[in-house]
């Protein structure tokens, strides 16, 4: 028995240590290390690697997070495109020109002559108003199921004329846009917006051929979802179906109209957090990820910053450039604390937004001094005024306002989500608000349930987050502060601002149109309806086989420039 | 024999209808349970555009329809009956029938006959076809037999139909816990045997040491530390191949087979299962051993290791056998912290989540995948009884 035992024991610990060293015979890895920053000469071919989390949609109809917006704006071109780097300017894309009538409800879009799908079809009008009808049709089926599956994105086209009535299921044609030749769209809106071609830069908003959205796309001799392989007029093409959870890979598209990628191809590669994504990334299988928490100071020193903050090149690989989004408090107008002006102008003053940035972001987020960001155009530097830390002021106001040292203002609430990191900085918040003489308390909910009392105007303070859906001053001003848009949570209700937001919406030439929403703005802030306290800004890093490649301030990467080693 | 597994099979049925309406009471009154409005972010969604949704989805049913709703497309088999009448209000789609009432509250009534062959939709919701008679249909006279496989809804995440979601990711799941379990086997009971052979030798105490420290390590944190061992700080040594993320075989882009990427899981994951299945053996060969019938055996002139096992070892495996095969059962229904610390995309992770999403299809159809899962696995334990020791039996016709 003795023997047979030893025997027994001995395969056993041959089996864990096989475990153990059996990576050992795995094959060598290649890693890399950051570049010298020599730029050269483009070279055609190779193919990036790009973190994603698992998309919720790649079909245009329905697009709504940054993952699926990402594979999904490598594969189609909407009519316009905003330059990666100056978010201020328009380019053509799917569209040559583009003309708006002079109270700016009208839109011509002149296709350009050479688009055409991956599969070699022409683009035509008839391809746009198909597309939008589809968005907006809340009967549309997910190509994967053929179920109804409304697009939850419709609301990009709400100023289109017989938005209402489709959406409603009266009708089953969106009659403000009309294919007027194969190649002239023209949209009708039911309200004047001058920044309409902005909105038409959307990705979701680009073509899509119907015959292969309903019939499905070949591949290797079976029939796919459009859903799971989408076909568009864009630089890039899908090379296989989506491997669900695992990765997305896109080759060029051959059949492209426009300049042609460097890239041969793009693998998003699928990851369940950011924190593996950075791992891999070090490990050298990724070119592009986040950076991970608290990793920030050392990756610039290993990797090199970007000099403007979006374009990666080798040795300036970390990209921590302002994004079009804005972190802001909320004071509930209708409270009876806070309808007082002088209380949220103290607040807002009272705050130490650079705190904040520092303890709870290590500097990956810049104090906002404006609810528009400065990647938009209109952002002027410190229109705000009440947007900065200044404590002997605030408590002056509040000994002006008849509140010395906070006497007199009940105890109040400070809302918002939980699990989510905002307690770190309703912390602050509430630390900063004592300095003031004001004790808060915390009422966190779950988000849905927070959203609720936020709607209801059942909270005093709250918190959200506001990012843009098109790099312009009025998807800050409108929805944020209109009297009766949904989001204008804090129920700032101004007439002059309202009739103003309108006025603004007509008027053509872009100067003067940014100029009213300066003006609008300087209103608003004046009020203090919200508070901003920081702007976002990126946090990634490419490796050093990219060169050229900009990640743009409302974070979709420019496919077209880069090149790699 | 047959009976009691027929019985066992017939006890499912309250467990499972048990178990589904507990998840269909909590998702119904757990506060925030707002799937719709988590898919538009922080931005506020429209109102109109919010009940839409929620229509389709038909989430604004009271939840005793919503739950009858789901046992029934669970069935393969529904009755339907075709009154032969021409609808009132005709479907624009020919391949959709306009369902107009129900007979005796339960079987469908649907205008026009019964079909030839092949699928019908009924639109059973404002827009919401419903498939019947895909895998065949059996007619006498005008009530139909349709026969259809399983569906268990779409993600309100992504549409995705749920069964598709969860086939995805079982395979990870399973592999997983088969990697498990195999280490559980080989390295539990052989550690069991050695201690409880070698008592209180150095053997033993090193597997009463490493048993109880495992038992106390938690699992996220042992995960953790194993890539950290093996993944970073032996990266040079191992050439990455522990490296985090484990990037689950990755297709074409993996540089190491397979196998390689479950390794590490299987080994957190049988961790604290391996260390119980080592000491219940231990205990339990330690008690057979003093049992008159292992005497005897000596007595006869057996050699030790003929007794060992040949007769101790078969013995003293039943609890051992319980025990795996719970737990094989709880691993088949997913480990999801070690699915989460690994990256793997399994059905633990997949059900954790949907949960944070309140994505209840996901978390309902993963559920009712477990639960059968669960089952059939307790009960194929149950089953193994009466092979490992001839004195248990099942059924009355056997005794």
């Amino acid at each position: 028995m003795r023997n047979r035992f030893r025997t027994t024991v001995v395969v056993m610990a041959a089996c864990v240590l096989a475990l153990g060293v059996l990576s050992g015979c795995a094959p060598a890895k290649t890693t890399t290390t950051p570049g010298t920053g020599a730029a050269g000469t483009p070279k055609s071919g190779g193919t990036m690697s790009f973190y994603i989390g698992e998309p919720a949609y790649i079909d245009p109809y329905n697009t709504q997070e940054s993952e699926g917006t990402e594979v999904e704006q490598s594969l189609f071109d909407s009519l316009t495109r905003v330059d990666p780097l100056d978010p201020t300017k328009l380019v053509p894309a799917a569209a040559d020109s583009w003309t708006a009538n002079a109270d700016a409800t009208v839109f011509t879009f002149k296709l350009n002559k050479n688009g055409k799908f991956a599969d070699g079809t022409p683009v035509t009008a008839k391809d746009f108003v198909y597309a939008w009808t589809r968005i907006v049709d809340q009967t549309t089926a997910n190509t994967l199921t053929k179920k109804a599956d409304p697009s939850i994105i419709s609301y990009h086209l709400a100023f289109v004329k017989g938005y209402d009535d489709l959406f409603a299921g009266k009708t089953k044609v969106l009659t403000g846009v009309k294919a007027v030749d194969d190649y002239t769209f023209e949209v009708t809106l039911s309200k004047a917006f001058a920044d309409f071609p902005i909105v038409c830069a959307h990705p979701a908003l680009a073509p899509v051929p119907q015959a292969l959205v309903e019939g499905g796309v070949d591949f290797n001799g079976t029939k796919v979802a459009f859903g799971d392989m989408p076909v568009g007029n864009g630089p890039f093409m899908m090379a296989e179906p989506w491997s669900h959870n695992q990765y997305i890979k896109v080759k060029a598209n051959s059949n492209y109209y426009g300049t042609k990628p460097y890239l041969a191809g793009i693998d998003f590669k699928i990851y369940k957090d950011t924190e593996a994504a950075y791992t891999d990334f070090v490990a050298g299988n990724l070119d592009f990820s986040p950076i991970g928490a608290g990793q920030i100071k050392a990756a610039q020193a290993k990797y090199g910053t970007s000099d403007n903050g979006y374009t990666v090149n080798p040795g300036k690989q970390v990209v921590l450039g302002a994004e079009n989004a804005t972190y802001y408090l909320i004071f509930n107008m209708t409270d009876p604390t806070f309808k007082n002006p002088a209380i949220r102008k103290a607040v807002s003053l009272g705050i130490n937004r650079q705190a904040i940035c520092d303890v709870v972001f290590e500097g990956t987020r810049d104090p906002a001094d404006n609810i528009i960001p400065p990647g938009i155009a209109g952002y002027e530097k410190g229109a705000w005024a009440d947007a900065k830390y200044d404590l002997a002021g605030a408590q002056k106001v509040l000994t002006d306002a008849g509140f010395p040292g906070g006497k007199g203002i009940p105890a109040i609430k400070l809302s918002f989500n939980s699990g989510a990191g905002h307690e770190k900085i309703m912390e602050l918040v509430q630390s900063d608000l004592a300095k003031l003489g004001i004790k808060a308390t915390f009422d966190s909910a779950e988000f849905p349930v927070y959203l609720k009392q936020l709607d209801a105007g059942k909270f005093q303070i709250g918190r959200l987050g506001w990012i843009a859906d098109y790099p312009i001053a009025d998807n800050f001003l409108f929805p944020l502060f209109q009297s009766k848009a949904g989001d204008n949570k804090s129920k700032y209700a101004n007439p002059a601002v309202d009739k103003a937001l309108d006025d603004a919406r007509k008027i053509v030439d872009t100067a003067a149109r940014i100029s009213a929403y300066q003006a609008i703005n300087k209103t608003v802030q004046a009020d203090n309806p919200v508070a901003p306290l920081m702007f976002y800004k990126h946090t990634r890093v490419g490796s050093a086989r990219l060169h050229d490649f900009t990640w743009d301030a409302s974070g979709l990467g420019d496919f077209a420039t880069v090149w790699v080693d | 024999m047959f009976q009691y597994i027929v019985r066992r099979v017939i006890q499912f049925i309250p467990v499972f209808l048990g178990v589904t309406l507990i998840l269909f009471l909590i998702a119904t009154y757990l506060p925030g349970a707002d799937a719709v409005q988590l898919r538009a972010g922080e931005k506020t969604m429209s109102p109109v555009l919010k009940a839409k949704i929620r229509h389709q989805l038909g989430l604004d049913r009271a939840w005793y329809i919503q739950y009858g709703d789901y046992l029934s497309s669970l069935s393969p088999i529904h009755a339907t009956y075709y009154d032969g009448s021409t609808p009132a209000s005709p479907s624009t789609s020919p391949s959709v029938r306009v369902l107009d009432g129900s007979v005796a509250l339960i079987i469908p009534k649907i205008s026009g006959s019964v079909p030839a062959a092949g699928a019908v939709s009924y639109d059973v919701r404002e827009g919401v076809p419903v498939l019947r008679g895909q895998l065949g249909r059996f007619a006498i006279g005008t009530l139909a037999f349709e026969f259809d496989p399983p569906d268990l809804g779409v993600s309100l995440y992504n549409g995705r139909p749920v069964l598709t979601i969860l086939s995805e990711a079982y395979p990870y799941t399973m592999r997983l816990a088969f990697c498990a379990i195999f280490l559980e086997i080989i390295i539990g009971i052989g550690a069991g045997i050695v201690s409880a052979v070698k008592r209180y030798s150095i053997w033993d105490i090193l597997v009463t040491l490493g048993t109880s420290i495992l038992v106390s390590v938690p699992v996220f944190w042992l995960g953790l530390m194993l890539q950290y061992v093996f993944g970073i700080w032996m990266q040079d040594l191992t050439h990455g191949a522990f490296y985090l993320p484990v990037l689950f075989e990755g297709g074409s882009t993996a540089p190491f087979p397979a196998y390689v990427y479950y390794i590490l899981p299987a080994i957190t994951l049988a961790s604290v299962s391996t260390a119980y299945a080592a000491r219940i053996m231990r205990s339990q060969l330690l008690e057979v051993n003093n049992q008159d019938y292992i005497r005897t055996a000596h007595a006869k002139g057996l050699s030790d290791s003929q007794v060992l096992w040949s007769h101790a070892i078969k013995n003293a495996m039943i609890p051992v056998v319980t025990y795996i095969g719970l737990d094989l059962g709880a691993m088949l229904a997913g480990a999801i912290l070690t699915e989460t610390v690994f990256n793997l995309p399994g059905i633990g992770y997949a059900i954790f989540k949907a949960i944070v999403g309140r994505d209840f299809a996901i978390v309902f159809g993963g559920v009712t995948l477990i639960l059968l899962v669960v089952m059939v696995v307790n009960l194929l334990v149950d089953v193994s009884y009466a092979f490992l020791d001839p004195r248990i039996r099942y059924g009355g016709l056997e005794e």
